[in-house]
């Protein structure tokens, strides 16, 4: 971007005044990052839509040209671009081309209320020709059969918000419905596809941006495992779905259908030079690691955090962190806000992680849960008990540091009998005993397992903490209540400290998670089906204790009736001439016992007062 | 709950296994299967409270409980087994020899309908070596039968009383159980029963023959004898594969499926940490 006066904000007509698209600062961090990837120095770009400002900033080094419809998002962008253009797909310049456009936010962005409308390809077809030859087109396409659609708690054709003055759906046939019509349109545009990712969790914000060729095929990833389920968790949290967006998505990595569930799609296409001509079936497929980009845009933890990529080298996956440029990473935080009390914390994020290769098999979560819903204990032992040697045999005189102390099984990789962890980014600041860090893991899944609804091999009394025991028990240690406390404190105060709560956080901490019940309903996403399965187990619960309620009245109305009747045996016997005679033969007997009893007492008495004296 | 969970001493052995001591155990919160059973691991006929967890022997039962409508059911291994966890070490005793038999029994409301004699031919032509055979306390006390083993020459022995509605369980009927059981190589019944299969883990070769007899009042829901032997065909017969057989036995006494003490405790509902246990506690 050149710096120099401000520059002018072109309205060539079709402008919308009074509208705003109000890109959410931290909503494409990711695509901000394949940007920063994408664009040479100096290189000109067309960025068209209002994008989240980090991509702005990743664009810092090139010549920006940004086509909006809303002129007040002209001033958010005023001053850190070369040119402004407000006036939706109409006011696209015809006589300028660029090495590089940019729809992240899909083609929809540029469609303007004023002046005609055009139609899907068209828009493409006007983003194409302002492509130089061989320039790149990052294009995102919503996906109207996409994972938030099928959870979501409002229906789509209901349309009722400001930007919905047309309901796009998969009914009309303009618009691709899938990633083959995209392809087939942007070959017919001129353009041919290369990289593609699926964008999740939602379609107007995207943490996770993974290869759908890899998708695809790789599963039962445990890497995809783990961002798509923190992607759907963490993307959807308080917000009233149907149901578990992190559950279906990762049903849909193990079914192949991550990237056909996708809420959006990221494609990369070139123009080729032959524009117009029918694409040939090879042109059509994916090419998978030609664009030599990552197979990965992952942001880890809470808003603000850093984007990682994942790239596939000769040995494998491999973490990679991008330079810490103001480009890519412009108001990133390696580390959460420090916490008020800062005294001392239970865990600290290792600014260099994660790095290195990317552990390859299935995530510990998915196997264990797999486990529960088969009741197959044996497996469940195997893996419980290969977890619990794997931990052993790293201790330093039972204790464990690093990140193997904190990862748990969302975080942990198992292929074959080899474990490893996943995202080494947090560490234990101090070490912990093996069997508390054994115990956390089994709490924390025990906590998910129950609350998600999850059937099991035990029973439904056992509330969290005697599950985590019980893991234990098939894990083959004899973990007790006490071991599991540790266990909760230690998980507090290190949540306390990834969440950058204060002083009194992990009091607090602790206090809601001994608080959680069997029947509570999973925290994240307000979902109707986890919420109905925690009343199907609060009724289920109820029927248990009114049965056994009317079982022990039943069984205490029997007990009194023996009883009753053993009083009367007794009291029928105790007038008996048998009796009266034992009673008289068994007195003198009662009586000198007592009496040999006072003695001894007065005699130790006497004995303890002349040892004092 | 279910006075059916002292039988045998068995919330006495889980007791000792779990770390409450030789005190009365307190209350199960469930249904502790009570011996082997081709069904769902209850006894026919016992009251059940709905959702009560059934604490089974066997995945095999959980299976079928299951498919029958139970709900709530877990597997937690047989109490013999548990048993023989805590006397894994005491194997110091002479070595064994002959046979331990155990002829089929109802319980107390039930009569066996069958041929003692006839029985009594077939474990002499049979069983090489010395043979105790071991009654059921009930028949123990007839001296009509008693008379007639012990005629034949047969040392025997009753393991004790089974305990009913809370009362004269005998607390060490499965330590007397095992003990016998490692003093003689072979165990034999003419029904498969828990019996063979305590004594296939007890280390004895089984064997299962002769005349099943017929149970008054047998309940024939589960398909009885006739199932049991077209289920189990390798465990039936005067000599079995003996690893076969100590696979299966394994299976169905659910040895894998024990748990340590702590979560034992759990599942039976006994969240008290020993020292604040109450062995004074009423049972059910």
């Amino acid at each position: 971007m050149t710096a120099g006066t401000a520059p002018a904000v072109r309205l060539p007509g079709g402008e919308m005044l009074a509208w705003s698209d109000r890109p959410d600062e931290h909503a494409d961090r990711p695509l901000a990052a394949l940007a920063a990837r994408l664009v040479p120095a100096g290189a000109r770009v067309l960025l068209v839509g209002a994008h989240d400002p980090a991509v702005l900033d990743a664009l810092a080094h090139a010549r920006v040209t940004c086509l909006l419809r809303g002129y007040r998002d002209a001033t958010a962008v005023t001053g850190r671009v070369d040119q402004v253009v407000v006036a939706g797909s109409a006011g696209l310049p015809a006589d300028e081309q660029y090495d590089v456009v940019i729809a992240g936010v899909g083609l929809g962005a540029i469609e303007s209320v004023e002046g005609p409308r055009l139609c899907w390809d068209e828009l493409l077809a006007r983003l194409a020709a302002a492509l130089r030859p061989d320039g790149q087109l990052l294009l995102r396409v919503p996906n109207p059969l996409g994972l938030h659609r099928l959870v979501a708690g409002d229906a789509w054709y209901a349309g009722r918000a400001d930007p919905e003055w047309t309901v796009d759906g998969v009914l009309d046939t303009g618009r691709p419905a899938n990633l083959d019509q995209v392809r087939v349109r942007l070959a017919t545009a001129g353009l041919r596809a290369g990289t593609c990712y699926a964008a999740y969790p939602r379609p107007d914000l995207t943490t996770a941006l993974l290869a759908t060729d890899q998708l695809s095929w790789r599963t039962t990833n445990a890497l995809f495992d783990a961002v798509l389920h923190d992607a759907c968790t963490s993307g959807f949290a308080d917000r009233f779905v149907l149901a578990d967006p992190a559950r279906l998505a990762v049903d849909a990595l193990h079914a192949g259908r991550a990237a056909d569930l996708a809420p959006s799609w990221l494609v990369l296409a070139r123009r080729t030079s032959a524009s117009g001509s029918t694409p040939a079936p090879a042109d059509m497929g994916e090419h998978v690691g030609a664009d030599g980009l990552p197979v990965a845009l992952v942001r880890l933890g809470e808003v603000g955090s850093t984007v990682v990529e994942v790239v596939d080298g000769p040995s494998g996956w491999h973490w990679h962190r991008p330079e810490p440029h103001a480009r890519t990473e412009p108001h990133a935080r390696t580390e959460p806000a420090p916490a008020p009390y800062a005294i001392r914390t239970a865990a600290h994020r290792d600014p260099a992680a994660p790095d290195g290769p990317v552990p390859d098999g299935r995530l510990l979560r998915s196997l264990l849960l797999d486990g529960c819903l088969r009741r197959d204990t044996p497996r469940l032992r195997h893996l419980l008990c290969g977890y619990a040697d794997w931990l052993a045999g790293q201790a330093d005189d039972g204790r464990l540091t690093g990140a193997v102390a904190l990862a748990g099984a969302e975080n942990l990789v198992v292929a074959g009998d080899r474990f490893a962890v996943l995202d080494p980014t947090w560490r234990a600041d101090e070490p912990l005993p093996v069997d508390v860090v054994l115990a956390r893991t089994l709490w924390r899944f025990s906590a998910d397992l129950l609350t998600g609804g999850y059937a099991h091999p035990w029973t439904s009394t056992l509330d969290v903490a005697g599950l985590t025991v019980v893991l234990g028990g098939v894990a083959g240690r004899d973990l007790d209540r006490a071991v599991v406390e540790a266990a909760v404190e230690t998980e507090a105060a290190v949540g306390a400290t990834v969440r950058g709560l204060d002083a009194d956080g992990p009091v607090r901490l602790a206090a809601d998670l001994r608080a959680v019940t069997p029947t509570d309903p999973p925290p994240g996403p307000r979902s109707y089906q986890q919420l109905r399965e925690a009343w199907l187990r609060q009724r289920d619960e109820n029927t248990r204790l009114a049965a056994a309620l009317r079982w022990t009245e039943e069984l205490l109305a029997s007990r009194e009736r023996t009883l009753r009747l053993a009083e009367a045996k007794i009291n029928l016997l105790s007038g008996t001439l048998g009796y009266k005679a034992a009673r008289l033969a068994i007195t003198p007997a009662r009586l000198a016992r007592r009496g040999a009893r006072a003695a001894t007492r007065r005699a130790r008495a006497i004995v303890t007062r002349k040892e004092r004296t | 709950m279910h006075h059916a969970n002292h039988f045998y001493g068995h919330a006495h052995v889980l007791a000792r296994y779990a770390g409450l001591g030789d005190g009365h155990p307190p209350r199960i919160n469930g249904y502790v299967q009570h011996g082997w059973n081709i069904g769902d691991g209850l006894a026919p006929g016992h009251p059940y409270a709905e959702r009560t967890p059934s604490l089974l022997w066997s995945e095999q039962t959980r299976r079928r409980a299951w498919s029958l409508g139970r709900r709530n059911v877990t597997v937690i291994g047989a109490p013999f087994g548990y048993l023989l966890a805590m006397r894994a070490a005491d194997q110091s005793q002479p070595p064994r020899a002959g046979t331990i038999w155990y002829p089929f029994h109802g319980w107390e409301g039930q009569h066996v309908k069958g041929d003692h004699q006839e029985l009594i031919a077939r474990i002499r032509d049979t069983e090489p070596g010395p043979v105790t055979v071991c009654l059921y306390w009930h028949e123990h006390r007839m001296r009509r039968v008693r008379r007639r083993y012990e005629k034949a020459g047969f040392r025997v022995i009753c393991h004790g009383y089974r305990g009913q509605w809370w009362r004269d369980t005998d607390p060490l009927f499965l330590d007397r159980q095992l003990a016998e059981l490692r003093r003689h190589a072979r165990v034999a019944s003419n029904r498969l029963t828990s019996a063979i299969f305590y004594g296939i883990v007890a280390g004895c070769e089984p064997a299962v023959y002769g005349d099943p007899m017929a149970l008054a009042g047998e309940d024939p829901t589960f398909g009885g004898t006739a199932r049991i032997r077209r289920q189990w065909p390798e465990l039936h017969g005067e000599q079995v594969h003996l690893p076969t057989a100590v696979e299966i036995a394994h299976a169905e006494l659910g040895t894998d499926h024990r748990y340590p003490p702590a979560a034992l405790r759990e599942l039976l509902g006994w969240t008290q940490s020993p020292d604040r246990a109450q062995p004074q506690l009423e049972a059910a």
